[in-house]
């Protein structure tokens, strides 16, 4: 499943205006006015597009059945009309099932999946089905045989276009030769001005699939145009995944809530979503609940304040003021043990004071036998609250004193620059105080949001009243500040169904989500290629002489995670001249409209290719060169940039990717490069002084009056090679290896010989039908030479060969 | 002097020597004294100026040094068989007749290429480019003064008096002057002059008789057979040597040639440098003194004048003197600009003024 995440609501509208229009106005009318959006805006492009839709479904529904994917195309033309039939050795499709996948839009077995396929919307098919009928005037005729039967059946399907009901108007068996498949045939208004698109669909999809034989058949083309399997191997199967609680929007989310058979949004969250378990459940909870309710301000105790030495504290003489009736004993220690608990704390919100008055009303009425009620209670937190912050309703909560602007005075100066003066520091503290102390209730409870706009306030306030600056930065430092401070509630989240009744609440919750770090999602749902099949595929369709491929690690956007993979081929047939081609494909399927408008496009065009070894003109743009670029995008949720689903959306994180796996791809096209262009040097220095050190030693033996010396080691010696000369002596061979490169070599050499050869120095003999075959694999460490030796008798004839070096390197002489 | 068969012989030798390196399997490569300005030295014994120990080697290990051996080949086999015919040619001839050979790659690809080469195997068979029968283009220079001389020419012995036997350009220096034997002279002092102008100027004015004074046309910079003939003037006619060039840091570089050897012919220093020949101007402190027309230096003037500070030959106190004030005062002057106080102040008053100064007159 993929675009279906982030353009449900789309969907939905389409879903909708098409239920909308059954009864207002016909489907016709509405794929009139959407045509464009489903690819279908022109003849020409509509050919491509049904092939491809065509192609797309035959290639799910092989894979689907675990079957090896035999997919014929035809186009022939029909007087004004062009007839299109798409074969494939899929499962084949029952009677039942038939108007439901070819004759109604927006159905499709994959349509609420969240797994990888090519197949998007299950609107594909049925628009071709559609666009038939309409520029035709002509049914689909469909001939499907599920595996096992011993016959074909065959239907005639027209769309009713004012109920958008399907009827089939033939049905009857035939003879087909396919064991099992289904084709589909389509007769429509069209062009073959985009002759040159449908090859590169058909071509890049032979590349991306190198599991598929794909077969075309044009009036533009000679003969059948055939690509063969490269691979018995079919595509992992992919497993469908439950959302990512990162990748759902508010209106699914919504529908979801209806939906769940969970009570609480703990149960919800973990039921419905992958990798949520209980701890991400709480984390998320918590989150939740900071938005749904807000955060509670935490307060220094009293204690922490100055005062004078060895007044009581402040907290115990408001609580044993306000409990009455209790008996002084038990009075007392109750005061006591909260005021101890309170001052233990560095800051503490009304929730956390109302949970230690609980907890010390416990202890003490096991102690005492002393009941304390809830009323008791209640005053005791009323009073020790007040005790803490100061706040009583006739004294200034702002005053210069009052322990909120103690308390925010050093969070605000904490939160600013040092630059800040003191007036202004203390001015926000001030005025962020009178703010929050008249805030709804007496827990100063509020959400970020609020929070934010009270500091805003706050600030402008400031700023107007005392010609001060208190800009963004140092406001949202502020905000932070102040919401570090405070305390997540303890209420019990709101459950399910009142969330789903609140658009607001589940708002909040999605926020929620999104802002608690989750587990990336599993990647089973991902089928990539894998490097070595997408470089079997350029290697199938693409004559080069180098081919690279890379596939990246699974990555997370917006909670659909996926994969990237790039190959390049370079050189042999692809043709020198202008830009790389790029091939671009999106879950298998080819993209071949709008390159320009496409994420990978400007990521190749981003990367530095000079570096790698192709020309690039002025050092960026699209690189030059005979070399063909793919990129494969995997995902369950491929992020387009428009609805007909042509181009990859600007999305930094797979942009990212994209580029990784490209340039890991070319760093081997690099190496590959540098060697070849060593190993031309190689052999253009070889060719020179192949040609020149003779002629010098013909000059040198002239002028000396000389015989002509050898040449061969002060050559071998040259080339940096490795030389393997033969010396015979009274029936001893010695082979003689040179290793004049820098490197160790590890030759493996055979000797033919004709007689059977004896004192045979380490290395295998093998006796081939009079022939006997010594074998060695010397270590040759560089600038060392090693002898390899035998005895024989004369008159026998050898042949060596060497191999484990390039030939390049090389210099036998025997 | 070596013979023509020595020389011969000092080719071949060579050439065997790439023969032996070839049949022992090894590369072929030829070893050269490094011929920079920071690979030469001063030789006590001879006060010249010659190549250090440091060394480079042309080897066919690359496509470059092996095109340069084969070539050296080609070259050897070409002077080998000159010598043998006795015949000579020129520099300029040798890079043509490259074209001839059968082997485009060791065709010259210019004549600095065919020069170096000589210059090299001069080298390496210690044997010099004359005695290759090897000419320069150029003529070479003249003299005029009181001494008698007698050449061998191709067309038989000459006897030739340097002022009475010549007309007012003077006796032409041949390309090889071991060839001249000196029979008798007059010379007080010789004085080797930078321009053709000066020259004339003062043959015109008769210094050269006025002051029994060889005058040596030195012709710009000047070429090995003046140098050559300006060294045996010096040590057979045991007559001082005095050098008068424009007061530049180019002109400095012939009197460095003359006195000290070039860089380049640094193997031949001690057959061709004069190392007590002496400076007479135009110096720097001429152009404050005589407040003579100058130019202001130039970018290059000035880098040529720093590089010279650093060059080993130039680093005695006068030279470090004259260079730093010249800097200092960013003038440069050329020997006409004395004209300026007329056309006999350099003969009546500049030449006889420094003479006396340096003790020559």
């Amino acid at each position: 499943m993929t675009s279906f995440q982030s353009s449900l609501g789309e969907n939905e509208g389409i879903a909708e205006e098409l239920a909308e229009s059954q009864r207002q106005i016909s489907i016709a009318e509405f794929f009139e006015k959407n045509k464009h959006m489903l690819g279908f805006d022109s003849g020409a492009r509509g050919l491509v597009t049904a092939v491809k839709e065509a192609v797309d479904n035959a290639l799910d529904a092989t894979e689907e059945a675990g079957v090896l994917p035999d997919i014929y195309v035809e186009i022939t033309e029909i007087g004004d009309y062009y007839r299109v039939v798409i074969e494939d050795n899929g499962p084949g499709i029952t009677k039942e099932q038939l108007p439901k996948v070819f004759g109604k839009l927006l159905y499709g077995s994959r349509f609420h999946k969240r797994e990888q396929s090519r197949g998007q919307q299950g609107i594909g098919i049925s628009a071709a089905v559609l666009y038939s009928q309409l520029t035709s005037g002509q049914p689909a005729k469909i001939t499907s045989r599920p595996k096992g039967q011993s016959e074909a059946q065959y239907f005639e399907l027209i769309i009713d276009t004012d109920t958008n009901e399907p009827e089939i108007s033939v049905d009857e068996t035939t003879a087909w030769d396919r064991p099992h498949g289904t084709r589909i045939e389509l007769e429509m208004e069209a062009n073959m001005r985009a002759r040159q698109q449908l090859h590169d669909y058909i071509k890049h999809t032979a590349v991306v699939n190198p599991h598929a034989r794909i077969e075309l058949r044009e009036p533009g083309l000679d003969e059948p145009w055939k690509f063969e399997r490269a691979t018995d191997e079919l595509p992992a199967e992919t497993e469908e995944i439950r959302p990512h609680p990162h990748g759902v929007e508010l209106g699914a989310l919504i529908k979801m809530l209806e939906a769940t058979e969970s009570y609480s949004i703990s149960g919800f969250v973990q039921e419905e979503f992958t990798r949520v378990g209980t701890k991400t459940a709480d984390s998320i909870v918590d989150a939740f609940r900071d938005r749904y309710y807000g955060r509670e301000l935490a307060w220094s105790p009293p204690s922490t304040r100055p005062t004078v030495t060895d007044a009581p504290d402040a907290v115990e003489t408001a609580v044993e003021t306000a409990v009455a009736n209790k008996g002084a004993a038990a009075t007392a220690a109750f005061a006591a043990g909260v005021a101890e608990t309170v001052a233990g704390t560095d800051h503490l919100s009304r929730c956390e004071l109302v949970a230690i008055v609980d907890t010390v009303a416990e202890e003490v009425a096991d102690d005492t036998g002393r009941t304390f009620g809830s009323t008791v209670r209640e005053n005791a937190v009323d009073a020790a609250w007040t005790a803490v912050t100061g706040v009583d309703g006739e004294t200034d909560p702002a005053a210069e004193d009052a322990p909120l602007v103690t308390d925010l005075y050093a969070l605000v100066d904490d939160a600013t620059s040092t630059r800040k003066d003191d007036a202004t520091v203390r001015a926000m503290a001030e005025a962020l105080a009178r703010r929050v102390a008249e805030l709804d209730g007496d827990a100063f409870r509020i959400t970020r949001d609020d929070l934010e706009r009270l500091v805003v306030d706050a600030a402008s306030f400031v700023e107007e009243q005392h010609d001060a600056t208190f800009g963004e930065t140092a406001r949202g430092n502020v905000v932070a500040a102040v919401w570090s401070r405070s305390r997540t509630v303890p209420d019990d989240p709101p459950k399910v169904r009142t969330v789903a009744g609140d658009r607001d609440a589940a708002a909040d919750l999605l926020e929620a989500m999104r802002e608690t770090d989750i587990l990336a999602p599993p990647t089973g749902c991902l089928a990539p290629i894998t490097a070595e099949l997408v470089e079997a595929g350029l290697r199938k369709e693409y004559d080069a002489d180098f081919y690279a491929a890379a596939t990246r690690d699974a990555e997370v956007h917006g909670g659909d995670p996926f994969i990237v993979e790039a190959g390049i081929a370079y050189g042999g047939e692809i043709p020198a001249e202008g830009s790389v081609e790029l091939l671009r494909f999106a879950n298998r399927v080819p993209l071949v409209y709008q390159r320009g408008a496409c994420a990978t496009t400007d990521t190749i065009r981003s990367i530095g290719w000079r570096n790698y070894g192709l020309d690039q003109p002025g050092g960026s743009g699209m690189p030059n060169g005979p070399a063909v670029i793919s990129i494969h995008v995997a995902s369950t949720n491929v992020p387009f940039t428009s609805e007909s689903k042509d181009a990859l959306a600007n999305v930094p994180a797979i942009e990212d990717e994209i580029e990784l796996a490209v340039r890991e791809a070319a760093r081997e096209l690099k190496s590959y490069l540098n060697k070849r262009r060593s190993m031309q040097q190689r052999r253009e220095k070889q060719d020179v002084l192949g040609r020149i050190l003779p002629e010098m030693a013909d000059k040198v033996s002239e002028v000396t009056g000389r015989s002509r010396p050898d040449i061969d080691g002060a050559l071998a010696r040259i080339m940096n090679n490795l030389s393997v000369e033969r010396e015979l002596e009274d029936g001893e061979v010695r082979l003689l290896v040179e290793n004049h490169s820098n490197t160790t070599e590890r030759p493996e050499i055979t000797d033919i010989v004709s007689i059977e050869p004896t004192d045979v120095s380490a290395g295998s003999v093998v006796d081939m039908d009079g022939e006997w075959f010594i074998r060695w694999e010397p270590e040759v460490g560089a600038g060392e030479e090693q002898q390899l030796t035998y005895t024989v008798d004369d008159d026998a004839t050898f042949e060596v060969s060497v191999g484990g070096v390039e030939t390049e390197k090389l210099t036998v002489n025997t | 002097m070596t013979t023509d068969a020595d020389a011969r012989d000092q080719l071949i030798d060579l050439a065997a020597e790439f023969y032996d390196q070839f049949a022992a399997g090894q590369i072929p490569e030829m070893e050269l004294p490094t011929r920079t300005k920071s690979n030469i030295e001063y030789d006590e014994e001879s006060g010249v100026w010659t190549y250090g120990d440091r060394t480079s080697v042309r080897s066919a290990n690359s496509v470059n040094g092996a095109r340069k051996l084969l070539k050296a080949t080609y070259t050897i086999e070409f002077l080998a068989d000159q010598l043998g015919e006795d015949r000579s040619s020129t520099l300029r001839e040798l890079y043509y007749l490259s074209e001839s050979w059968d082997n485009d790659e060791a065709q010259f690809s210019n004549q600095d290429e065919s020069n170096d080469l000589v210059e090299d195997l001069e080298i390496v068979t210690g044997v010099t480019r004359e005695d290759f029968h090897m000419r320069p283009e150029e003529s070479g220079a003249t003299l005029m003064g009181p001494l008698r001389l007698r050449e061998q020419t191709r067309r038989g012995e000459r006897e030739i008096h340097c002022q009475e036997d010549v007309g007012e350009g003077g006796y032409q220096i041949p390309n090889n002057p071991d060839m001249i034997e000196f029979l008798d002279h007059d010379i007080d002092f010789a004085l080797a002059v930078e321009t053709g102008g000066m020259r004339d100027r003062l043959v015109e004015n008769g210094f050269d008789e006025a002051h029994n004074c060889l005058v040596i046309h030195l012709k710009g910079q000047p070429a090995r057979a003046t140098r050559r003939i300006t060294k045996r003037v010096h040590d057979e006619l045991d007559v001082p040597i005095v050098v008068f060039t424009d007061g530049d840091p180019w002109s400095y570089r012939i009197y460095g040639s003359v006195a000290y050897g070039s860089i380049k012919s640094a193997h031949l220093s001690k057959y061709l440098a004069t190392p007590e020949a002496r400076y007479v101007g135009i110096q720097p402190a001429d152009i404050v003194e005589y407040d003579l027309p100058s130019d202001p230096l130039s970018d290059s003037d000035v880098n040529a004048l720093e590089s010279e500070l650093e060059d080993p030959r130039f680093q005695t106190d006068y030279w470090e003197e004259q260079i730093e004030l010249q800097l200092d005062i960013g003038k440069k002057s050329e020997q006409q600009s004395l004209a300026s106080r007329g056309l006999d102040f350099v003969t009546d008053t500049y030449l006889p003024e420094r003479l006396d100064e340096m003790g020559v007159l």
